[in-house]
């Protein structure tokens, strides 16, 4: 009976914090594992200082079996090793039957920001057949979980009546900033990229698989050119290519919108129940751009009387969350039907699902993004973004986040095609909101050994939500993608749209209610 | 000594001689330990679900949703006109035809599940089915909350971190509690052919009474026949553990979630523990030998003999075991190698205690021995 991970298997992050929050933290949002999980590692796995014993026995979140911890310590500033030393903690998943002692599979998590470790239920599920006979390997990325972690939380906000438009992105970002105490520039992908290195050195791997999801799929292309003696196999889910800056999400976001329409309008039932869907949401969307609008409600959590404001910001962002989730997606069209009806509570339970956690450290985040992408929004990019809702607002907060965020950029090199001839395979859902198929298209411009699947079913995180998990085991098993086809992927595993408050079945018409 | 090891020589040259009736002794030691993996290897074909299951799904059309629900989780529907899948199991889910009446309306709605729950073969899949049912059924009533502003979180009071103290090796437990009891049981066996030959069957050849005209005392014929049978059931325990390691790594354990691994520091503990018992089982077997008047009633009291430390062995190997068990020879010995494949401390007193009575055990059969063959009716089986 565990409600609530139940219905998130198959999620992410969450729109939440104001601050960040509607906005900027959406960004690419990473995967899977409970939202409501909250992080409870045991002692064990906290006092680290020391590098000599690199594993002891530990529990993690949502594993009641004993795993590995450890932890390395680093350089902050790798270009001075002498310097400030940070831990950057890491878990391993035993093998079942250890068959392959020298290899191990690397899940990298997404974000930028979520934990791995955090995650590991989550993995395990995914990766259950890989551990088998191989390693599960998990590292909080530094400025992550537990590896020095750079986040920027506000407790004191009201999460249902703060209203995102006032928010001074400016300002609360110096707040955390100063708070924090870190060499933010020192917490980008490729310094993090060493780490992941020479954590793998320290326990001794020859041979790591990748498997990197959303954001993710950055580290691990990065590993790719970087490393590429270290790596067996690599799996990209959900990818975001090195050419593209994950700030130019509006348009995937703006897409999985429109496929949310469409599927409702072509299946008979929705299309039934929900004749006007695209129609209602414009209405509450326009609604919302001239005001916000404020309802007495009762707190989705602890029943208190609350004052709820639904901006246009929180409306959207709670849309964009539940497009991740293949069954919260289910309840879309009946929450947008009902909110033009006038009745904002299934929004509501939506919103407080989706904004009640924070998976993301968003000082890492912001260290990431605004080294590596934000320069690369061009006019073009904003031009394109002025049509999109959610594309213009995340590029305009992330650009007041960065303007006090202030990283060096990345070389142009870093945008460049990855180029590679190892076996290499691509997953995509076709209802991704966040990294849409064409993105694995444009992965794999320059690898010679891949192959990329899409599946019809699937939003972001293919492997959580499909046949994608047995793809990867072949392709850990055999390492090759000689026998890896995508056949089982088109197996039917859409979930049906609910038509009431109650039901994904008929109504039939004595029932008929609404 | 020399006298003693000239003995031991001429019991093994002896033993050698009549290579079949010998060797079968050590054939145990063999074919047991590949016996067992081949039972295990069908074992975890049965008792897993199959990857991809299929079940009988009447009326699935009232349920799409749940239909494909569960075939995303490999729960299969069989009985689609046409496609009859090879496979299907005896589990059968009857969808109610008020289900999607019911369902609008926020009632519980109707499933039958039909099978047979003492079928041991179905166990596995028919908790898989129900719990899918259970996901399935969770996850409508979280959305259901949220449908009405409500945080799922709040029908979930009590959040249980369990922290499972298990170690891979000891999630094996019960697998390598069989397996130490067939190596300890090998001690038992693979000398027990040479026992009744070197006694019971010396004297039925009229060799007995011959060895004993020589100028040799009881105690060193005692001694020789003694470290003969000893050194074959090591020789015994030494090939099962040999073929065990060798064997068990071809079993699919990671299908049953543990991995069972012989390592050279368990071989080395099992010999050494494993010494004093076959120290006891060879006097044994030679005393109740010699007590035998012929070869065949030798070979009968063995058997009902051997009995004694097998019970002892398996009894020991289960977690109700009184804890007297842990005090005994053969029980104790089998806790102790248990402790410590499991990765637990070892009971060093108890293990002390067992083996010292185990000693003392072969000590005092020794010397009943020797008491034994200084009777003429024992010598000429009278």
């Amino acid at each position: 009976m565990n409600i609530g991970k139940v219905m998130l298997q198959g999620t992410y992050n969450k729109v939440s914090k104001p601050s960040l929050l509607a906005r900027k933290s959406k960004l690419i949002s990473a995967i899977q594992v409970g939202l409501l999980s909250v992080l409870s590692f045991s002692a064990m796995a906290d006092d680290t200082e020391i590098n000599s014993a690199p594993l002891s026995s530990c529990y993690v979140d949502g594993l009641s079996e004993q795993v590995q911890c450890g932890s390395l310590l680093v350089a902050e500033n790798p270009a001075k090793p002498d310097g400030k030393k940070i831990a950057v903690h890491y878990a391993v998943l035993p093998a079942i039957k250890p068959s392959f002692k020298t290899q191990a599979m690397l899940a990298i998590a997404g974000g930028p920001g979520q934990s791995a470790i955090e995650n590991a239920a989550g993995f395990d599920r995914v990766l259950a057949k890989v551990r088998q006979d191989r390693d599960i390997l998990l590292i909080d990325q530094r400025g992550t979980g537990q590896s020095n972690i750079l986040a920027c939380e506000d407790d004191n906000m009201s999460v249902l009546s703060f209203n995102d438009d006032d928010m001074d992105y400016v300002k609360d970002t110096q707040a955390c900033l100063d708070k924090i105490d870190a060499d933010v520039t020192q917490y980008g992908s490729l310094t993090a990229l060493t780490d992941f290195e020479a954590i793998r050195q320290h326990l001794g791997y020859e041979k790591l698989h990748l498997y990197g999801v959303s954001y993710g799929t950055r580290m691990a292309q990065l590993y790719m050119r970087e490393y590429p003696q270290a790596l067996a196999t690599v799996t990209l889910d959900g990818v975001v290519p090195m050419q593209q800056s994950v700030i130019a999400i509006g348009k995937a976001i703006d897409r999985g919108y429109a496929l949310l329409f469409k599927d409702c309008q072509q299946n008979s039932l929705c299309g039934e129940q929900f004749p006007t869907l695209e129609q209602d949401f414009t209405t509450v969307d326009n609604a919302l751009a001239e005001a916000p609008i404020e309802a007495q409600v009762r707190d989705p959590q602890t029943n208190e009387v609350a004052s709820f404001l639904l901006t246009r910001g929180k409306f959207n962002g709670a849309i964009r969350m539940a497009l991740y989730m293949p069954n919260i997606r289910s309840l879309l069209p009946h929450a947008i039907h009902q909110a033009s009806q006038g009745n904002y509570q299934p929004v509501l339970g939506i919103y407080a699902l989706t904004s009640d956690s924070t998976g993301i450290a968003m000082g890492m985040h912001a260290s990431v993004v605004c080294a590596e992408d934000i320069h690369r929004v061009t006019d073009a990019i904003r031009e394109q973004a002025k049509d999109s809702y959610m594309g213009r607002t995340m590029i305009e907060g992330l650009e007041a986040t960065c303007s006090v965020w202030n990283m060096p950029q990345v070389d142009s090199s870093f945008s460049d095609a990855i180029e590679s001839d190892i076996p290499t395979l691509l997953l995509s859902g076709e209802l991704d909101p966040a990294t849409p198929p064409s993105w694995g298209d444009m992965a794999t411009e320059k690898l010679t050994n891949a192959k990329h699947f899409t599946s019809a079913f699937a939003t972001h995180g293919v492997a959580y939500q499909s046949c994608g998990n047995d793809l990867i085991a072949d392709l850990v098993k055999t390492g090759s993608l000689d026998n890896v086809d995508g056949e089982c992927l088109e197996k039917d595993v859409r979930r049906s749209f609910y038509l009431n408050a109650n039901t994904v079945e008929v109504i039939q018409a004595s029932a008929e209610e609404e | 000594m020399k006298t003693i090891l000239a003995m031991v020589r001429k019991e093994l040259i002896d033993a050698m001689r009549d290579k079949r009736s010998v060797m079968a002794g050590l054939y145990y030691a063999i074919g047991t330990p590949l016996l067992m993996c081949g039972m295990f290897m069908v074992l975890i074909g049965q008792l897993s679900s199959p990857e991809d299951l299929s079940i009988k799904i009447t009326n699935g059309n009232n349920a799409p949703d749940l239909v494909r629900f569960l075939n995303n989780r490999g729960i299969n529907a069989s009985t689609d006109e046409g496609v009859v899948a090879k496979d299907v199991k005896d589990i059968e889910l009857i969808i109610s035809d008020e289900y999607a009446a019911q369902m609008a309306k926020a009632k519980p709605a109707e499933i039958t599940l039909i099978a047979d729950n003492s079928n041991e073969k179905l166990q596995q899949s028919i908790r898989r089915v129900e719990q899918q049912l259970q996901a399935y059924s969770s996850e409508m009533g979280s959305l259901r909350l949220i449908a009405r502003g409500i945080n799922p979180v709040v029908v979930q009071p009590i959040k249980v971190i369990v922290e499972d103290q298990a170690t891979p090796d000891s999630k094996g437990g019960f697998i390598l509690g069989i397996a130490i009891f067939t190596m300890i049981y090998s001690v038992f066996i693979s000398g027990m052919n040479l026992a009744i030959d070197t006694s019971a069957g010396e004297r039925e050849r009229n060799s007995l009474a011959l060895l004993l005209s020589h100028p040799i005392s009881t105690r060193q014929l005692v001694l020789g026949k003694i470290i003969a049978v000893t050194s074959f059931a090591l020789l015994g325990l030494l090939l099962i553990l040999i073929v065990s390691k060798i064997a068990y790594t071809f079993v699919p354990w990671q299908e049953l979630g543990f991995s069972v691994n012989i390592s050279p520091d368990f071989m080395g503990l099992m010999l050494f523990i494993g010494t004093p018992l076959a120290i006891m089982a060879a006097t044994l077997q030679l005393f109740v030998s010699f007590m035998a008047k012929s070869f065949k009633e030798a070979q009968s009291y063995l058997t009902i003999v051997l009995f004694v430390p097998a019970a002892l062995s398996i009894a020991a190997s289960y977690n109700i075991a009184p804890d007297v068990l842990e005090w005994l020879p053969v029980s104790g010995q089998q806790q102790a190698l248990m402790a410590f494949i499991k990765g637990r401390e070892i009971p060093m007193l108890q293990l002390l205690v067992s083996s010292s009575a185990t000693l003392v055990l072969s000590i005092a059969l020794a010397l009943g021995l020797e008491k034994l063959l200084k009777s003429e009716k024992v010598v000429f089986g009278l």
